[in-house]
């Protein structure tokens, strides 16, 4: 099985998840002790079961007994607390180390002054036990992530970038089986858990092949799956009866909009932020790529917890927007087109992707209420820095993905004031709210869903009205497979899970590869 | 003037005329999407019909507003971009072969030597890369301040011949000063092959802009550029392939233009020829 991308891996470590791609190539080397089902649901993996203490702050994993690593090697509770200790340790490059802050001794540990994670414990052969200072709703989901899940004795204690991946995921890297910058190959692990699995041989992963040279060999079938699409190419799959049946779109864990610099002007006007979230009409922005956007009026996505359809969210309301202007002090007449915000405001921007297209819809609907924006498009790691470093950028393109299906993912790192840093913030407005902080403290240690979600309601409330982002679309990603690919499913976390796909090698032209 | 150059200068003037009158001839704004009008059903722009002549671009806009635009953007660039080459490369031409194997030339031509073994259009990248705002000013400067190189040297070839002949001599003995010199006698006689080089420059200037802007290190938008245009046109080129070749061919007729009306220069000016 063959599937291609357009961007490239940097590492296959679980300790090192450092771009969008390697998930999937993780999920396939790797299992962890827990992981996401096809509908995004928290399951037993490695672990035959869990049990939470009644505090909510324990939680006891019980271990599959004959879990064989790819080297042959049987599962222990001691790999899993030597796993997560190597993948907190400081000397490993991990970006989602912070996640698990939540277990006991974290600081310690990470700061050099314990040998071992207090938190994470072994009881016998089968049974581990994570401790949490408090009750905390974002642990299992992020447990779920690739990052912490168990590596074979050969990763050793400490990280290494050289080490050849081994875990006891359903499929095992061959030695050279990297060729970097080009494809990562790998096969069936004969001694995987779960029995029959996987059905395929192997799965070849390409990287760096471009949109169209992915549709030309997805046409000529050197491709199984295609998810790299132009747009138009896209549009074209999509109307195509003959392949209708055999896509669909990914979960919307993806969320974009303008993000306004709170502490520069005019943006330091929340009623400036409140015209420009009601001028944007979020439905021509999504005619920009109408088979991929889908219009956005709150920071969760539709398929993450605490996206909340009761909400008064963000939308286009021009006679509004003009409203907000003249409260700001910068009334604006669209008659004799006179008044409004007397300075252009940059819009800085990174070039050849979306974003350079929206701004340009974007800049047309904002001159209409009297904001003048000059677009500047700079390259992607130019953008990167410029967007968060405090007191840089005024205004520019946001967007986020989720690392898990929790508001939380979201609404922290965006919009929590301890997201703010003088460097790399992921709170690109510099939004503070003292309220809203507490709100999502408070959601994090909230176990009860129902309560939980009235929380999640007034806190996204809050965002959406002071506007730090004005929210402009979902992104959705769409998934293309040939008719002899069987039993594929669109993975809401992992995109392609290959345990259960297999080739229908009678329909498939050009006979068995 | 041979057929070749009437052509060539029959295109330079169709191509001036329509950046300097296109953009009052259509009624659509360059910058401004139609939702409306401009959108196919499937979401994808409209090709060349009775509204918009050339079809819309990827942002439902009017492709011929923004080619009209894009025009002129393009033609000043190419122009201004040349005229400053033109000055550089003839002023440092004439004082290089005049100075002849003094210092001044020395310098000045290790310079060129240097620039030279820059390929053009990757200093010209990387200076626009560095440029953190990219307008048409800087576009054109840095063209210019790139693409005098060769011209200096020919200028400087046509100088050597020139110094030693008679009316050079005569004039010194006259006692006039050397700038006098210069001016009066020497440049005159540079001016053909200058006006030859300058014109297939322009050429030469309108396709480095392309390229710049069609790597995304040109002009930002929504300044349409022809070359900007070609490259938010190729995602687009199988299915709505007037987005690319629009721009494409006007780039390729101002180019043949501004070449053939060259040559038909060259040969007009050269005195062997005649």
């Amino acid at each position: 099985m063959t599937v291609a991308s357009f961007g490239d891996i940097r590492a296959i470590d679980p300790a090192n998840v450092g771009d969008g791609l390697v998930p999937q190539i993780l999920e396939a080397l790797f299992a962890g002790l827990i992981d996401y089902d096809h509908d995004g649901n928290i399951v037993a993996d490695l672990a035959e079961r869990w049990i939470t203490g009644d505090d909510g702050k324990t939680f006891r994993f019980f271990l599959r007994h004959g879990v064989r690593f790819h080297d042959g090697e049987e599962l222990s509770a001691d790999d899993v607390k030597r796993s997560v200790e190597r993948a907190l340790h400081p000397s490993a490059p991990n970006p989602y180390a912070s996640y698990f802050e939540p277990i006991v001794g974290y600081e310690d540990f990470v700061a050099g002054k314990a040998n071992e994670l207090e938190g994470v414990q072994a009881e016998g052969r089968y049974v581990v036990t994570f401790r949490l200072k408090n009750p905390d709703v974002t642990f299992l989901p992020t447990l779920a992530m690739p990052v912490l899940r168990p590596v074979c004795k050969s990763a050793g204690h400490r990280y290494t970038d050289t080490w050849q991946p081994c875990g006891a995921g359903p499929f095992k890297l061959e030695p050279k089986g990297w060729e970097h910058g080009r494809q990562v190959t790998v096969v069936r692990h004969d001694g995987y858990f779960k029995p029959g699995l996987p059905y395929l041989d192997g799965v070849r992963f390409l990287f760096r092949v471009n949109q169209t040279s992915q549709r030309f060999r997805f046409t000529s079938g050197e491709l199984d799956i295609l998810a790299d699409f132009l747009a138009p190419d896209l549009v074209k799959f999509q109307a195509d009866p003959r392949w209708k049946p055999f896509g669909a779109y990914h979960a919307e864990h993806q969320i974009a909009g303008e993000a306004m610099n709170t502490e520069m002007a005019p943006f330091d006007n929340v009623e400036v932020r409140r015209a420009v979230a009601a001028a944007i009409d979020r439905e021509q922005i999504r005619l920009v790529r109408a088979a991929n956007l889908r219009v956005a009026d709150q920071p969760v996505p539709p398929d993450v917890a605490g996206h909340d359809d009761s909400l008064r969210g963000q939308r286009f309301d021009y006679e509004a927007a003009l409203e907000h202007m003249k409260r700001a002090g910068y009334p604006y007449d669209p008659v004799t087109k006179t008044g409004g915000y007397p300075h252009v405001i940059p819009y800085v921007v990174y070039k050849q992707g979306l974003a350079e297209f929206t701004a340009q819809v974007l800049a047309q609907q904002l001159a209409r209420i009297g904001l003048r924006i000059e677009i500047r498009v700079v390259n992607y790691p130019t953008f990167l820095a410029i967007r968060g470093r405090r007191g840089q950028s005024a205004f520019g393109p946001g967007s986020w993905t989720q690392d898990y299906p929790e508001a939380q993912s979201f609404l922290e790192p965006l919009f929590h004031s301890k997201s703010i840093a003088g460097e790399d913030s992921n709170n690109w407005s510099y939004y503070k709210n003292l309220r809203l902080d507490a709100l999502l403290d408070q959601a994090k240690r909230e176990l009860d869903d129902r309560k939980r979600k009235a929380i999640y309601k007034e806190a996204q409330q809050i965002i959406i009205d002071d506007a730090p982002w004005a929210f402009t679309y979902y992104y959705r990603g769409y998934t293309q497979w040939q008719p002899y690919v069987r039993n594929y499913r669109v993975h809401p976390m992992w995109t392609h899970e290959m345990s259960r796909v297999w080739l229908d090698r009678a329909e498939r032209p050009g006979g068995a590869r | 003037m041979s057929r070749a150059t009437l052509v060539g200068a029959t295109i330079v003037v169709i191509i001036l005329v329509f950046a300097v009158f296109g953009p009052l001839f259509t009624s659509h704004d360059p910058y401004a999407s139609d939702f409306l009008r401009g959108i196919s059903p499937e979401h994808l722009p409209v090709g060349p019909n009775g509204t918009f002549v050339l079809g819309t671009d990827r942002l439902f806009r009017d492709q011929l507003a923004r080619l009209a635009v894009g025009a002129r953007v393009s033609l000043l660039i190419g122009l201004l971009a040349t005229t400053i080459a033109t000055v550089i490369g003839g002023a440092v031409g004439i004082l290089a072969g005049w100075f002849e194997g003094r210092m001044l030339d020395v310098v000045l031509m290790r310079v060129v030597d240097v620039g030279l073994a820059f390929p053009f259009l990757l200093i010209v990248m990387a200076l626009g890369a560095a440029l953190d705002r990219t307008t048409p000013i800087t576009i054109f400067i840095t063209l210019g301040l790139t693409g005098w190189l060769g011209t200096a040297r020919l200028v400087r070839a046509k100088v050597l011949l020139l110094r030693h002949l008679d009316f050079i001599t005569a004039a010194r003995a006259l006692g006039q000063t050397t700038p006098r010199i210069l001016l009066r006698h020497v440049l005159p006689n540079v001016a053909g092959p200058l006006i030859v080089v300058s014109t297939v420059s322009v050429a030469q200037m309108i396709l480095a802009e392309s390229v710049l802007s069609y790597l995304g290190a040109g002009i930002a938008p929504p300044t349409p550029t022809w070359g900007h245009m070609l490259f938010e046109g190729q995602d687009y080129f199988a299915t709505a392939p007037w987005i690319s070749l629009a721009p494409g061919i006007a780039i390729m007729l101002s180019v043949l233009g501004f070449n053939l009306l060259g040559e038909g220069l060259r040969d007009a000016l050269d005195p062997q020829k005649k």
